[in-house]
C-alpha cells in the first residue's frame, strides 16, 4: 500500500483504523480456532456454516475499507492502490491456480482454500514497494 | 509526461504540501506529478492551470505535438 508516513491523509487514517477493525476479528476468531478447542463442538454442524459465515464477513469489510479508500483519494492514490491490487490479485490467482494443479496432477500437499486471503494480503505487501506510478 | 510544475510551485515559495492543498490532492500526487510518474486528468491539469493562472499549454509539454 501508499505509505502512511509525514504525507498520511485522514482517509489513509480512516481506512487504517476501518481495516484494523475488520481484521482483528477474523484473526482473532482463526487464532481461536487454531489454539482452542472452542469451536471443536461445531464440527460437522449446521453452526460450523455460520462459524465460517462470521470468520468470513470481516473480509467484506476489508474490500469495502479499500474501496471507501478509493473513493476518498485523489486520483494518483486511487490509480496507484488499483494498479496495486490488480497485481496483487493476479499473482494470488497464478499461485492459486498453480499449486491447485500441482495437488490434482503433482501430488503437491492440500492447502486450505481460506488461505488465500493471507496470501493476497502477503502478495500486496510484497508488491506495493515496487508499485509508484500510476501509468 | 514532462511539465514545469517543480519550477512553478519553487517559483512562487510554495511547498508541496501547499500545492497539494490548493489543487485539492495529496502530498504524493504532487511528487508523482513533478516526478512524472502520473499523467494528470484533464480536469486536473485544468485546475493546476487555474491555481498558477497560466494556460495548460505552459506546464505540460504536449506529447503528440
Amino acid at each position: 500500500m501508499l505509505s502512511f508516513g509525514k504525507s498520511t491523509t485522514p482517509a489513509h487514517r480512516r481506512y487504517v483504523i476501518r481495516i484494523m477493525a475488520f481484521t482483528l476479528p477474523y484473526v482473532a476468531i482463526c487464532v481461536a480456532m487454531m489454539t482452542t478447542d472452542a469451536f471443536d463442538d461445531l464440527m460437522g454442524k449446521p453452526a460450523a456454516w455460520l462459524l465460517a459465515a462470521a470468520v468470513s464477513a470481516p473480509v467484506i469489510g476489508q474490500i469495502w475499507a479499500v474501496l471507501s479508500l478509493m473513493r476518498e483519494s485523489d486520483e494518483f492514490v486511487r490509480g496507484v492502490m488499483a494498479k496495486q491490487f490488480i497485481v496483487a490479485a493476479g499473482l494470488t490467482l497464478a499461485i492459486a491456480t498453480f499449486w491447485g494443479f500441482g495437488e490434482s496432477f503433482a501430488g503437491a500437499p492440500h492447502m486450505q482454500t481460506w488461505l488465500v486471503l493471507p496470501l493476497f494480503w502477503g502478495m500486496l505487501g510484497i508488491v506495493a514497494p515496487f508499485i509508484r506510478s500510476s501509468r | 509526461m514532462k511539465n514545469r510544475l517543480k519550477l512553478l510551485r519553487v517559483e512562487r515559495g510554495w511547498t508541496q504540501e501547499q500545492l497539494g492543498q490548493a489543487l485539492g490532492v495529496s502530498r504524493q500526487a504532487v511528487i508523482a506529478l513533478e516526478t512524472e510518474r502520473h499523467d494528470p486528468s484533464l480536469d486536473l491539469a485544468y485546475r493546476i492551470a487555474a491555481v498558477f493562472d497560466r494556460p495548460v499549454e505552459e506546464i505540460f509539454e504536449n506529447p503528440h505535438a
